[in-house]
């Protein structure tokens, strides 16, 4: 095919023009928009905490106070969270008689 | 550089294919190109991986709502295109990506379907132009025509006329050559013969043409 140019085009007539991009401007962009139906569409990223690579689920979450005092003896034993739950269930088990 | 948005919320008016057409034909013509591929369906980014991508097109792909302003800014300066393709939705990566245009296209198809849902384009512009307070040029460009226009192709355009939008001639017509893009990458000079190759180049380059012109401030070039 052909290489000749159809038109050619002025590089220094391409001309940047200032567009308002702060968050003000954005933010009253988007809400012009969201009345013409145009919303955010994106998936959003699932929220919550990661289940454990170790058991592959969510741990049940505890009082602050306690949860840092766990954190802090499976730190000094070198083993997760879940290690010490576990004994602690065999423990209740052995108490409880189950 | 001049940013132009590629805009329709209907799927399968043209958008990707009206973005390949304008981007080649402009880098054909000596200008830089930067096509961001924002439509999950990544049907740039396909068309990249076709086949060589043409000397002075870059395309980056996958860009999201948050990113495409700050996406677009560093890419914006003189002596430039920036083409933005979306996907055929109404979202805020829309109307994100318009506040930061130069110049809106809104390819669609002469029907009733295509013209109603790309009215929603036209009136996103609107607003934003009012929000933003600066004025965001746009205009439509018919794809898919047919050598002979149908009476609902000239109703609708008589309408979009009557209403002030600035439609860019020549319309894209339906071509072999033009959906083959996705089959072969590359450009129109680049890919095997299909159908009539100078009838296709002269509609595309016409096109491309005629965005310049709007570019520079001279509509009628």
């Amino acid at each position: 095919m052909s290489e000749e140019r159809p038109f050619a085009i002025d590089l220094g007539r391409l001309k940047t023009r200032e567009k308002p991009s702060d968050a003000a401007s954005l933010r009253a962009a988007d809400e012009r928009a969201a009345g013409l139906g145009f919303v955010e569409r994106e998936p959003q990223g699932k929220r919550g905490r990661k289940p454990s690579p170790r058991t592959d689920q969510v741990h049940a979450k505890v009082l602050p106070p306690i949860a840092t005092e766990i954190a802090a003896e499976a730190r000094r034993r070198g083993v997760v969270q879940g290690v010490l739950i576990e004994e602690m269930w065999q423990l209740y088990k052995d108490k409880s008689g189950i | 550089m001049p940013v132009i948005v590629i805009a329709s919320p209907k799927g399968g008016a043209g958008k990707s294919t009206t973005a390949v057409l304008l981007g080649t034909e402009l880098a054909h013509a000596g200008a830089p190109v930067t096509m961001l591929d924002c439509d999950p369906n990544r049907s740039l980014t396909l068309w990249s991986q076709r086949g060589t991508v043409p000397a002075g097109i870059e395309v980056l792909s996958g860009v999201t709502e948050a990113e495409i302003v700050r996406t677009i800014k560093p890419l914006d300066q003189d002596g430039q295109v920036v083409i933005v393709d979306l996907e055929g939705v109404a979202s805020r990566l829309v109307s994100r990506a318009i506040s930061q245009a130069d110049l809106v296209i809104t390819p669609m198809r002469a029907t009733t379907l295509d013209a109603t849902i790309g009215a929603r384009a036209l009136a996103l512009i609107a607003e934003e132009e009012e929000t933003l307070d600066r004025r965001i040029p746009h205009a439509v460009v018919f794809t898919m025509t047919k050598g002979v226009r149908s009476k609902q192709h000239v109703g609708i355009e008589h309408s979009l006329r009557r209403q002030g939008v600035d439609l860019i001639e020549p319309a894209l017509m339906e071509r072999v050559a033009f959906s083959a893009l996705f089959e072969f990458g590359g450009d129109l000079r680049s890919m095997p013969p299909q159908g009539n190759m100078e009838a296709a180049i002269g509609n595309a380059a016409g096109f491309a043409q005629a965005v310049y012109g709007r570019l520079v401030g001279e509509p009628g070039r």
